[in-house]
């Protein structure tokens, strides 16, 4: 496999890397760049859980060529995290409404999901129940069940929002 | 295996014309990706000329490239193709709809593709270039091959856009799909139908019926029923009778009974065609 240099923007930080451009771009985050909260799941853009933002839309990163990331913006959970961290909290709104709300259980298909509600919520500060449903639709659950996660999304939804005003 | 992303049209069919076959054409990635091994790609995800929905001639003009969640939200393509967007809306997951485009579902060739599927109905064509730069135009429907085999010929052309009549006064058009959950599933049968009334009769129909051959299947005899009838309570019982009856399908241990599967048919051919009815008469009255 040929090696090629692909550049792109990563939780707001240019980057560079000499890699397989067929390689995912799951893999290029987790092997490359030690990116572990992207989490890997079924492998085939079924289960949401290796959900990353590329150029602000919610993606399953195992089915991105790395190729296909050259030149654009890519966010992942630590992204999302750091930019908690930068407004003095430990963590953003939306994984500290998690935790109050419930909505972890095993964790392994937060990281997925907290990614999926940030690209409803920048889009859309206010959402009804059902668009939060909507907007975690491609993420599967299969412990803490849904009810409590879309509970999160809506209460940070409230608290972002009051914030902002 | 390389991966080269394509800038503009004329670099893409340098390379396919270099690469003489030997290489495939790759938009959204999010069936072709999963193919293994995977072949030398050629990104055309960017090219300018499959990107947009615009209008041309009165025709409206839809990239091939632009994805599923692009043309769901297409203020444009909501009121003047109407089973498009919907049939978009139903595709996978966001994530999904996000990467994943048009021409892909087309040249994946899938029987059941949803996009593709309200394409046949509103009697899309397509638009095609070829490594030589010659181009070529095929009906939607006459680009299966077979079994997730398609005509477009990914390692030599390059589909560029859909040309579909936009839905004006006394026409309409509906997509219909029933699945085991609302999201990340595939149908168990879908449906698209377009209409085009003149005086309260049916002049011109397109029923399109999947998954019951390989490619996405006109209902012929359904047609031949409502053309130059006048839509009401009566034929609607006869649809669901004719649609089920014209086609063959299979039950399967995954998906449903064949006994389901007939059922299905027969209902969302009549709930597709109704609706298209519904939507035309609104325009009719406008």
């Amino acid at each position: 496999m040929k090696e090629q240099v692909i550049r792109f923007e990563i939780n707001g930080e240019k980057a560079e890397v000499y890699a397989d451009p067929t390689l995912s771009l799951l893999h290029l985050l987790r092997s490359r760049f030690n990116l572990i909260g992207t989490k890997e799941g079924c492998r085939k853009g079924e289960c949401g859980t290796c959900t990353v933002l590329l150029d602000g839309q919610a993606v399953n990163s195992c089915l991105v060529p790395a190729g296909k990331v050259e030149g654009k913006k890519v966010l992942t959970i630590e992204g999302v995290t750091r930019e908690g961290a930068l407004k003095g909290k430990r963590v953003h709104p939306l994984q500290q409404s998690f935790v109050e709300k419930g909505a972890v259980q095993c964790g392994f298909c937060t990281p997925g999901m907290v990614m999926s509600a940030y690209a409803l919520l920048r889009d859309n500060p206010s959402p009804s129940p059902e668009q939060v449903r909507e907007a975690i639709s491609g993420n599967l659950c299969r412990c803490s069940g849904y009810k409590q996660i879309e509970e999160a999304v809506l209460e940070a939804a409230k608290t972002m929002q009051e914030k902002q005003g | 295996m390389s991966y080269m992303v394509a800038a503009s049209l004329e670099q893409a069919l340098k390379i396919l014309h270099e690469k003489g076959g030997n290489v495939q054409v790759i938009a959204g990635g999010t069936d072709l990706y999963l193919k293994k091994p995977l072949p030398d790609l050629v990104d055309v995800s960017s090219v300018p000329e499959i990107l947009g929905i615009c209008r041309d001639e009165g025709m409206l003009s839809i990239g091939a490239g632009v994805t599923h969640t692009e043309a769901a939200a297409s203020a444009v393509i909501q009121s003047e193709a109407e089973a498009l967007a919907e049939a978009c809306r139903r595709v996978g997951s966001p994530q999904v709809r996000n990467m994943g485009t048009i021409g892909g579902n087309l040249v994946n060739a899938a029987p059941a593709a949803d996009a593709a599927v309200a394409l046949v109905a509103l009697g899309a064509k397509a638009l095609l270039v070829n490594h030589a730069g010659s181009s070529r135009e095929a009906f939607v429907e006459d680009l299966y091959a077979g079994y997730n085999c398609s005509y477009v010929d990914g390692s030599s052309e390059i589909l560029l856009r859909f040309l579909v009549e936009p839905c004006g006064q006394g026409m309409g058009s509906a997509f219909m799909r029933f699945a085991p959950r609302e999201a990340l599933s595939l149908p168990l049968v879908n449906s698209a139908a377009f209409v085009r009334l003149r005086e309260n009769i049916i002049e011109e129909v397109r029923v399109v019926i999947a998954p019951v051959k390989p490619a996405p299947t006109r209902l012929v005899e359904t047609e031949k029923l409502v053309l130059g009838c006048k839509p009401g309570e009566d034929i609607w019982r006869k649809v669901e009778y004719t649609a089920a009856s014209e086609v063959e399908v299979r039950g399967s241990l995954l998906r449903c009974s064949e006994e389901y599967r007939y059922h299905l048919v027969g209902v969302l051919a009549r709930r597709a065609l109704k609706k298209a009815v519904e939507r035309a008469l609104n325009r009719q009255r406008r």
